[in-house]
């Protein structure tokens, strides 16, 4: 029953971090940064969502308020950094050492303006538990799996099926044939980024339902979420949500045998075994 | 008095720790977030060596060199094997995982306590106590780093190091062993890494994960791009400007709870606009 409960919990944190790998998936596909902000911007969703809860916000309508402070938050760091970045021809190194800067600004910001000690983020219905066959689940896993379902189903569509994805996809597949096309690149940089920020926080705010928000607690998430994407293969989305939620199972069912201290052991070693075995990941486009 | 010459005696410790994370950023071209892990891992195998009084402070520190030139050679394997970005995950992995040991395995690190009462370091039997002879010591060491970082640059080797990052294909093609120029250059920066932890640990006399951790590893990385990549001169002034900087902090009135945030605050705004507005440093050379 304690393999079964293990398995449940790790499937649901599975879903929720499989949003965030399919988020930075899509951006690092199409823009070819290794966003590391992007912690900032899943950690901030959730600090949005408690002060709006906190001013008396509805629910819906403070997900809905969290994720508008993403979508500009993400589109400012595409549009004030990177694309500067961009234009003088910097290093790839140096964009990424800019995100790592973005994302220590925004984690510090954050706990200067909050605290950096641990905040409960509790809503009465989330603390609720519903028993199903003698599994336990809280409200809050509930709302994550299907809301991280839909989110996942909803990116794969827009991917798929919408002409923005597809110039988004076109983009990815090939920036300079995207450019003689007009297709223009930069404006879709900015649009990707600025949905990909809109989606994480749909976990930034579900995930701390249930572990409370912590400025730094992005990072942890983030590296799931970036191991899920190279285990899956650079390009497919499905491949980057099947393999956050095995990850997660895996931490999860390693319970079983060892401290949770040491889950984050078990991450990496899946990445070593990756690396050592398959770099290019098992589901990779191209 | 005192106060400078413990500010003095931490400068020329990041400078070797400056040294070695110039070297895999600067020289090599990898982006590297877990030079704490390496640096702590020198200071906790000099601690546990003389709080068991198995070895005695030379040897320890001998001992730490060549565990931090191991771990940072099989650390930076992976850049050699997989694209640059990868190595962004591998290197937040290590540093995540360093600290989960060094908080976790209370018997080797003492856990989130730390090691209270390392014993200051002490040359052939004869212990250094007094903060000056601990300042000519950490002078004596980061001159030696800076010199056989000096030589290492300015022979035909370094010339090979700063080629196989503008272009390592060319570099191969050339009949050049590209393998065995950044595998030394990982060892070299190994070496300064766990010299520079054991030295650290004698001197605080008191080590705990918080020293090791990510930020610290971030505060390198600032100390690199601020000083400037690839040179002596920039390896040095990124140190001691940093260093200086929370002095100046204090200065302004700032609540102590939020201190420690605000410094960080002001290494991520430092790494951004270095990036931006001046990618070569202070006195350093193009990232």
């Amino acid at each position: 029953m304690l393999l079964l409960q293990l398995l449940v919990n790790g499937i649901v944190t599975g879903c929720a971090l499989g949003v965030v790998a399919v988020s930075f998936a899509l951006v690092y596909a199409t823009t070819r940064i290794f966003h590391i902000a992007h912690a900032g911007v899943y950690t901030l969703g959730g600090y949005l969502a408690w002060s709006l809860l906190a001013h008396g916000v509805p629910e819906p309508l403070a997900l809905l308020g969290a994720m508008a402070g993403c979508t500009v938050l993400g589109a400012a760091i595409q549009h004030f950094l990177y694309a500067p970045l961009e234009r003088r021809r910097a290093t790839h190194l140096i964009v990424l050492i800019a995100s790592l800067g973005a994302l220590a600004v925004i984690q510090n910001l954050i706990a200067a303006v909050y605290s950096s000690d641990i905040l409960e983020f509790t809503i009465p219905w989330a603390s609720a538990v519903v028993t199903l066959g003698g599994l336990r689940l809280t409200g809050a896993q509930l709302a994550t799996l299907a809301l991280s379902l839909a989110a996942f189903v909803g990116m794969l569509w827009f991917a798929h099926r919408t002409l923005l994805g597809k110039r988004i996809r076109a983009v990815a597949s090939n920036p300079f044939l995207a450019e003689i096309t007009r297709l223009e690149p930069r404006a879709v940089y900015v649009t990707v980024i600025a949905i990909a920020s809109a989606v994480v926080c749909i976990p930034g705010v579900l995930v701390p339902l249930d572990l409370g928000l912590q400025p730094y607690g992005g990072v942890t998430p983030l590296l799931t979420a970036t191991i899920a994407m190279i285990a899956g293969g650079v390009g497919s989305l499905g491949g980057a949500f099947l393999f956050a939620v095995v990850i997660v199972v895996l931490q999860n069912l390693s319970l079983l045998v060892m401290p949770g201290e040491w889950s984050i052991g078990v991450t990496f070693a899946i990445f070593v075994v990756f690396m050592l075995f398959r770099p290019r990941g098992l589901f990779a486009a191209g | 008095m005192d106060y400078f010459y413990s500010y003095l005696i931490l400068a020329e410790i990041y400078v070797l720790l400056g040294l070695s994370t110039n070297l895999l950023v600067g020289v090599v071209g990898i982006f590297s977030v877990s030079q704490a892990a390496v640096f702590g891992v020198g200071a906790y195998i000099v601690s546990d060596f003389l709080l068991s009084g198995t070895l005695s402070f030379l040897p320890a520190l001998a001992v730490a060199a060549v565990a931090c030139i191991v771990l940072n050679v099989l650390l930076t394997l992976p850049s050699l094997r997989v694209s640059g970005d990868y190595f962004v995950v591998t290197s937040f992995g290590i540093q995540l995982l360093a600290t989960a040991v060094f908080t976790n395995w209370t018997g080797g690190t003492g856990g989130a306590n730390g090691l209270p009462g390392v014993p200051p370091p002490d040359l052939f039997g004869f212990p250094l106590e007094e903060t000056r002879q601990i300042l000519g010591f950490t002078t004596v060491a980061a001159g030696l780093g800076c010199l056989a970082f000096w030589l290492a640059m300015r022979a035909p080797y370094g010339r090979l190091l700063k080629a196989i990052r503008e272009d390592e294909l060319a570099v191969a093609a050339a009949g050049k062993d590209v393998l065995r120029a950044k595998v030394s250059a990982a060892a070299l920066a190994g070496a300064f890494a766990g010299v520079a932890g054991g030295v650290y640990a004698t001197y605080m006399s008191f080590i705990d994960p918080s020293s090791f951790d990510l930020d610290a590893s971030v505060l390198l990385l600032t100390m690199v791009v601020v000083g400037g990549a690839r040179t002596l001169a920039g390896s040095i002034v990124g140190p001691f400007v940093l260093l200086a900087l929370p002095q100046l902090l204090q200065l302004v009135a700032i609540p102590t709870t939020v201190a420690a945030s605000a410094r960080q605050l002001l290494y991520g705004v430092l790494l951004i606009a270095f990036a931006v507005f001046r990618p070569q440093g202070l006195a350093g050379e193009r990232l």
